[in-house]
């Protein structure tokens, strides 16, 4: 029998939320909070600071948080999203090919790791 | 071992749960010097000093006290009961509610070459108001402007239903919008019961020119380029569309349906004045405010969306 697909909760004093890790389709830095962006469309304000989010995505994942990729100070990104990568403009952008894209920023050295990265996924 | 927050730089990725990514090609960028030890020798200096303050505040009451209450417990017991009235001050005070606070979701993008701006309202509500808005109105998180109005007798242009009751009949435009008891539809027909059924329920209805119907644009006869807006829905969620150059309305239309939007009709664009307010509480205008400052008159049918915070 297969083991139910790990939920990410993110909670607060007040508030929780729970969603599966391939709706999540980046988070970004909000100062002291975090911006959720979920493949729905919807976003959502956590009230956590994103290292804080990158340390409960690594304790509750564990090595399937390897699905998150963290971009510079201000972004986690879903790599399962990764549509197109432009290094000298600076241009990420995420989309399912089909019901969203988002276009975003980040450096070039952070843009040519990436880059990096996704072509060694060729030869795994 | 992995570290985390401050522990990256922009120029650096790092796969979560792993260590950084090496920039390659190139000197890797120069590493802050690490701020821990700082923090934890000022956290223990904290500790240590509040535990000073404490105790000596502590005995100072204590001998103020020990006269009259020889037979009352040590002092320490008093600190215990102080703990669940602190838990719920945090509760009281926590900054941020993500499920209940509305606000509108800004985002821009690209679509044909056509720069376009989104707006999202989230946990607020749609309804038409009729007449100037008020712009200390603190519950409004997206206002734009709804209805044409007619030039000749200043006229609402197309059915129009506000809270319920009938301001307005006719049909020169096929595209409409209907909020009614919180459900915001928009469509394009002659005739829709959703005019109808905003009389009977309270609820709101307006036309506009159509743009997209079930994801096919619409050809619509006004001429020339303006900055254009609408209301679109796409997979069950209702957001508003404007250009940030002057377009056709056919290009407009067309950007639409690439976007995936279903339905969309168009909203009064060009200067026509409206704000969004993101989550942080500030207020994004666009259009012009002092459009009907000196001797032009706003027409008293102008008519606007409002999304309220729920």
């Amino acid at each position: 029998m297969n083991s139910p697909m790990r939920q990410l909760i993110f909670p607060t004093s007040i508030d929780l939320v729970r969603i599966a890790p391939e709706r999540i389709v980046y988070i970004s830095s909000d100062g002291n909070y975090s911006t959720l962006v979920q493949a729905d469309g919807e976003v959502r304000m956590l009230s956590f600071q994103l290292g804080q989010i990158e340390k409960m995505i690594a304790d509750q994942l564990g090595s399937a948080g390897n699905r998150f990729i963290r971009i510079g100070k201000s972004l986690i990104i879903n790599r399962s999203y990764i549509y197109y990568i432009n290094v000298p403009k600076q241009k990420l952008v995420l989309s399912d090919v089909a019901t969203f894209s988002h276009t975003m920023s980040a450096s070039k050295e952070a843009l040519k790791s990436l880059k990096d990265l996704m072509e060694k996924e060729i030869t795994l | 071992m992995i570290q985390f927050e401050k522990d990256i730089e922009d120029s650096e990725i790092r796969i979560i749960g792993h260590d950084l990514v090496p920039v390659p090609d190139g000197p890797q960028p120069p590493r802050k010097p690490r701020r821990v030890w700082r923090w934890v020798i000022g956290l223990a200096l904290l500790i240590v000093s509040a535990l000073i303050i404490d105790l000596i505040a502590d005995r100072v009451a204590s001998r103020r006290t020990q006269n009259l209450y020889i037979d009352e417990p040590s002092y320490f017991e008093p600190l215990m009961e102080s703990e669940p009235l602190v838990k719920v001050q945090q509760i009281v005070d926590h900054p941020y509610d993500s499920v209940f606070v509305g606000y509108t979701e800004i985002r821009d993008t690209m679509v044909n070459d056509i720069p376009i701006r989104i707006y999202t309202p989230h946990h607020a509500e749609m309804t038409l108001h009729l007449g100037r808005i008020n712009r200390q109105d603190t519950t409004i998180v997206y206002v734009a402007q709804a209805a044409d109005v007619r030039a000749d007798n200043g006229g609402i242009v197309g059915a129009f239903v506000l809270r319920g009751e009938p301001k307005a009949w006719g049909l020169s435009k096929k595209g409409f919008c209907a909020s009614i008891d919180g459900k915001v539809t928009i469509g394009v027909a002659d005739n829709s019961p959703l005019f109808e059924r905003a009389t009977e329920r309270g609820g709101d209805f307006f036309r506009q020119y159509p743009l997209v119907d079930r994801g096919t644009p619409i050809f619509n006869e006004p001429k020339g380029k303006a900055i254009r807006r609408a209301i679109c829905e796409r997979g069950g969620t209702i957001f508003m569309v404007e250009t940030l150059a002057k377009e056709s309305f056919y290009d407009f239309a067309q950007a639409l349906a690439d976007m995936g939007v279903y339905n969309a009709i168009y909203l009064v664009g060009s200067t026509a004045y409206g704000w969004a307010v993101d989550h942080q509480g500030i207020a994004h205008e666009f259009g012009e405010d002092d459009c009907y400052a000196g001797r032009r008159r706003m027409p008293k049918n102008t008519s606007y969306i409002v999304w309220r915070r729920k």
